[in-house]
């Protein structure tokens, strides 16, 4: 029997619960230890190569205590930590929520299915610049195209939306969903895939509706990628300055500024780098607890099946 | 050896401006890009005459303003940096790095020029280094821009009132253009304002500058003076700072300005202009007029830029102008070649040529190049490029403030006009209150600046 | 059986079947109308884009819904290279996807590499070297681009394409390594222990049994590598200096130069370079399904 049929036979075989053994059970001998070695190489080899000194030089970049005084100072600083926190709770986790229902609606076998999922990533496909300055242009409270829509469709004339701190914030939030929104749900829907359809199928036999199998195959089975992808989002969106940039420029009076945007400033508009480091570094306290967290789950990793 | 070279062009500037070296060397340089292809040929043109001219070789990238702006940072940060940098509006980066002694002394670059150069210019090139605790030359002044008044000759025409009645004090400016909407608006312009007021906190500069020229008119000029020390106490300088924050205020709850101007960014007073969305605006450079040339109804005959005149009271105005050119940072490997084509740049004659390509948008440091070749810039068929040229070189003019402390540059950078004009507006503040809370962390920011 | 209950019994079979059919319609409806909100939601901002496109020049922002003169014109512009900026449009094309073809094989190469002995190779410690990618991310990337522009330096990789290929493979790869690793577990390691037993060595395993595996998860995560260096600017103009190497992500932030540009272009130019991602994930949208025929095939 060739390996593939093998691989079939064992496939089949799978929904019988069985004690999970690992492969190389008894620890890696001999030749396979040198391969083991050979396939971490590559990754090692770029770590020490672009990761540590960059690393290194923008902690040592953020690491005066005078440049922490400053930013407090700032009083924009608040604002922005409240903003990021907004951003990142909000923007992250309302978008991962429907990136998993999502997920499950484009499981479903439909012919418009895989054309309705092209469409669906055009959003990320398009370069950040000009998709921001275009929802930055679609808001326009003159001639923006959702007021000439509204009072097209309705008569009304819509409120100037970027004059309101809260609408600013909800549209660069809104912004960040719609770019983002699709790679989620394509990482979300190869999770989906790779559920095994025979526990589903098992699952039926047995009696249970959809809704049951939903809570019980499918939500323990996602439920790691979804912590992980969460997780992993939420160090994205403290770097993301291109939605707040581009569609609210911080505004109304910098009342929708993050801290990624602050920085930014800080360093390109009054060449300030440091402190520009220091203004996101003041996330770290944030960040931290994330990344072991994140460490933690992907060290958890035996058995999960 | 060098050294002696270059000190020996320095005392025969006008007459061989350039040293032809015997060994010729690389210098690597990084230039922005212009606002049209002719500026990007004509710094191209410079260069070629130069590399000839000199026989020194120049390694010259044209990079657009957004990545020379991010990758001056990153050099002048990590230490990597390039011989020379040519920017159009360099008040962003050299007053900090001047400060930390980042930059290299151009003095003997610039000091056979001085008495050729407007004040300004000298002005906006000298800057403050802690290390040495002195001012001296850290930018070659090329190119200067100012902020003229951007109007629609042809809407004015429609709301029945003439250009020519334009007054000539700066509020009274205002509160003329602002007559344009109630006509325009019955004549079936639905959505027309008359004045494109940037009272933003968004965007680099619009909402400054304009805060700026308010508080010029006012009187209020004083607030930061050439030893950079800050002067809101002074009881001028804080009514002309009221004063301005009211006016401009009072226009926009009077419903002539866009109620988006709150949060316009740099390109939306621009879009709003062409789309005649409004019926004026006062914005930098010449951009607004050249942008349009290709349409020649309105670029000859239905734009019209006019030049501030005369402040509130009565007196000449001077406007602030913006100086570019070139800098070299300190750890540059070809420090002497730098020099040299900066001083192969500043002559008069390779200025004019140079500014010519780009149509004038940028004007001479020098102020005499466009007496000299009057042909181009005093009687051009262009009719934006008059009022131009006269309100940014011919009148006085004065400097932007941030040649004087990079605490300027941060006051700004923090929008804390635009946040005043935000706190009457929006939260209903006292406009004596907003502008003493602008005030006070102006305070703040500039005293963490100690000179000497 | 008497009458009645016969009759009920018929009635409720016709009663259930037509809640059947009213639930599945039902289920249809809605499904239909979440298709029809999703388009409008993704379209939308896009259309504004092509609004923008094919307008000219002087009715940008007329604020028509639909352009009152619609012009090709600056498709055209783009595709003819007839404005400034866009003079090595094709060139910088060129440069695209040299680098994010680049970025998106290195990252799955290396990344499957260290996902796979990690994960199921179990090399001891192998965690060290997932916590150590996690550090990558420590720093938001905008942030880390001036330690990386001076490393480049030292490495005397200034202004070569290979500098952005690496800065950018960083940052790719220590998510794919994660996504792998989740992705991996549903794999099972019965499989790797049989071919083990069939005598195949660990680069058969990886690339005969592994790879075509995990294929949604490589097409995931080899769209999300092409993406990031097919659209990201800020390390593509900081690591390089002549317009020779500038892929179009750059070319576009051109536009940014002044508070004038003719915004049509650029939106033109937007819509023309997202083009190319579309068209290869969709001709690589069939893999996103493998996993399931491979991992349940029935007997």
């Amino acid at each position: 029997m060739s390996v593939t049929q093998q691989a079939i036979a064992v496939g089949q075989g799978f929904a019988r619960p069985r004690p999970v053994r690992r492969a190389w059970f008894s620890g890696i001998h001999g030749a396979d230890y040198v391969w083991a070695i050979a396939f971490a190489l590559p990754y090692a080899a770029i770590f020490f190569a672009f990761v540590v000194y960059p690393i290194a030089f923008g902690l040592w970049m953020g690491s005066d205590p005078a440049l922490y005084d400053e930013l407090f100072a700032d009083p924009r600083y608040l604002t922005a930590v409240v903003n990021t926190l907004l951003y990142v709770g909000i923007g992250v986790n309302l978008k991962m929520f429907l990136a998993f229902l999502l997920s499950g609606f484009f499981m479903r076998k439909r012919w418009w299915s895989k054309a309705l999922l092209v469409i669906f990533i055009l959003p990320w496909a398009t370069p950040a610049l000009p998709a921001y300055m275009s929802i930055h242009w679609f808001l326009n409270g003159q001639w923006g195209m959702l007021n000439n829509i509204l009072y097209t469709l309705f008569g009304i004339d819509g409120p100037v939306y970027l004059n309101e701190h809260w609408m600013g914030l909800g549209a660069n939030i809104s912004a960040y969903i719609w770019k983002t929104l699709p790679f989620w749900t394509i990482i979300l829907l190869a999770g989906r895939m790779s559920v095994p359809q025979e526990l589903y199928e098992a699952a039926e036999v047995d009696g249970a509706t959809g809704l049951r199998r939903f809570a019980h195959i499918t939500v323990p089975m996602l439920a790691n990628l979804y912590l992980v992808c969460t997780l992993l989002d939420m160090v994205f969106a403290l770097g993301d300055f291109n939605a707040t940039y581009f569609v609210s420029g911080g505004g109304p009076a910098m009342s929708t500024e993050v801290l990624a945007t602050l920085g930014i400033r800080y360093a390109f508009t009054v060449a300030l780098p440091r402190l520009g480091v220091a203004a996101v570094m003041s996330a770290l306290p944030l960040l931290i607890p994330l990344v072991i967290l994140l460490m933690r789950k992907l060290r958890m990793s035996e058995g999960q099946l | 050896m060098l050294s002696g070279s270059v000190g020996l062009a320095a005392t025969a500037a006008l007459s061989r401006p350039y040293i032809a070296n015997a060994q010729a060397k690389t210098a690597v340089c990084w230039l922005n890009q212009g606002f049209i292809p002719q500026e990007d040929e004509a710094m191209k043109k410079v260069c070629e005459d130069y590399m000839k001219a000199s026989g020194n070789k120049l390694d010259y990238s044209i990079m657009p303003f957004m990545a020379q702006n991010q990758k001056t940072i990153s050099a002048l940060t990590s230490g990597d940096v390039p011989d020379l940098v040519f920017m159009d509006a360099p008040s962003s980066i050299l007053p900090q790095n001047a400060w930390d002694d980042k930059l290299v002394d151009v003095s003997d670059v610039v000091k056979p020029y001085e008495s050729q150069l407007a004040e300004s210019a000298r002005l906006c090139s000298t800057f403050y280094n802690k290390a040495t605790k002195s001012r001296s030359y850290y930018l070659c002044p090329i190119k200067q821009g100012a902020t003229p008044f951007h109007v629609w000759g042809d809407l004015v025409e429609k709301a029945g009132m003439k250009i020519s009645d334009v007054p000539k004090k700066w509020d009274d400016i205002w509160n003329f253009l602002k007559q344009t909407q109630a006509p325009l608006r019955a004549k079936g312009m639905r959505k027309i304002y008359a004045l494109g007021l940037q009272v933003t906190t968004v965007g680099p500069n619009d909402g400054n500058n304009l805060f700026a020229h308010f508080l010029i008119a006012n009187g209020g000029e004083g607030i930061v003076t050439p030893d950079g020390k800050l002067h809101t106490d002074d009881p001028k300088v804080r009514e002309a700072a009221i004063k301005s924050v009211e006016f401009m205020t009072n226009l926009y709850k009077e419903g002539v300005v866009p109620p988006e101007a709150l949060s316009w960014n740099d390109a939306d007073d621009n879009n709003g202009y062409h789309e005649k969305l409004f019926v004026a605006d006062f914005d930098g450079t010449l951009s607004t007029e050249l942008a349009m040339i290709k349409d020649k109804q309105a670029f000859y005959h239905d734009m019209v830029t006019l030049a501030p005149e005369q402040k509130n009271d009565g007196t000449p105005m001077k406007t602030q102008v913006g100086t570019g050119g070139g800098y070299i940072p300190k750890g540059a490997k070809n420090v002497a070649v730098a020099k040299d084509f900066m001083k192969y740049f500043m002559q008069p004659q390779v200025m004019n040529e140079n500014l010519k390509g780009g149509l004038g948008r940028w004007v001479p440091a020098i102020p005499q190049v466009v007496k000299d070749d009057a042909a181009f810039w005093l009687k051009s068929d262009m009719p934006c490029l008059l009022p131009y040229v006269t309100e940014a070189v011919l009148n006085p003019t004065l400097p932007v403030y941030e040649g004087f402390t990079p605490a300027w540059g941060q006051a700004n950078a923090e929008q804390l006009w635009g946040q005043a004009h935000a706190d009457v507006i929006k939260n209903g503040m006292k406009v004596a209150d907003a502008v003493d809370k602008a005030f006070k962390r102006t305070e703040q920011i500039f005293a963490k600046m100690t000179f000497g | 059986m008497s009458a009645t209950t016969a009759v009920r019994r018929v009635g409720h079979r016709l009663h259930s079947r037509l809640h059947y059919r009213v639930r599945r319609y039902g289920v249809e409806g809605v499904c239909l109308l979440l298709g029809l909100a999703i388009v409008i939601w993704s379209l939308t901002p896009i259309y504004n884009m092509w609004l923008i496109a094919l307008s000219l020049h002087g009715d940008i922002f007329s604020g028509d819904l639909w352009p009152s003169n619609p012009s090709l014109e600056s498709f055209r512009v783009v595709i003819y290279e007839d404005f400034w900026y866009l003079a090595r449009f094709w060139h910088q094309f060129g440069n695209s996807f040299y680098v994010g073809l680049m970025v998106t094989f290195l990252t799955l190469f290396i990344g499957s590499l260290a996902s796979f002995t990690v994960g199921r190779m179990r090399l001891r410690n192998g965690w060290m070297l997932t916590n150590a990618a996690l550090m990558t991310y420590v720093i938001p990337a905008s942030f880390l681009a001036i330690p990386i522009y001076r490393i480049m330096q030292i490495y005397g990789l200034g202004d070569h394409l290979v500098s952005v290929i690496m800065a950018l493979t960083t940052f790719a790869t220590p998510y794919a390594i994660f996504i792998f690793s989740q992705y991996g577990k549903s794999i099972p390691m019965e499989l790797d222990e049989s071919a083990r037993i069939d005598g195949a060595n660990p680069w058969q395993i990886y690339f005969r049994i592994y790879l075509p595996l995990m294929s949604p998860a490589l097409v995931a995560v080899g769209t999300y590598a092409l993406l990031l260096a097919w659209n990201e600017y800020l390390y593509n103009f900081l690591l390089l200096s002549s317009p020779e190497s500038m892929t179009v992500a750059v070319a576009l932030a051109q536009f940014l130069n002044s508070d004038e540009s003719p915004w049509n272009y650029m939106m033109a130019t937007a819509i023309i370079y997202a083009l190319p991602p579309i068209i290869l994930y969709y001709g690589f949208r069939r893999h996103m399904a493998a996993g399931l025929t491979m991992g349940g095939v029935k007997g």
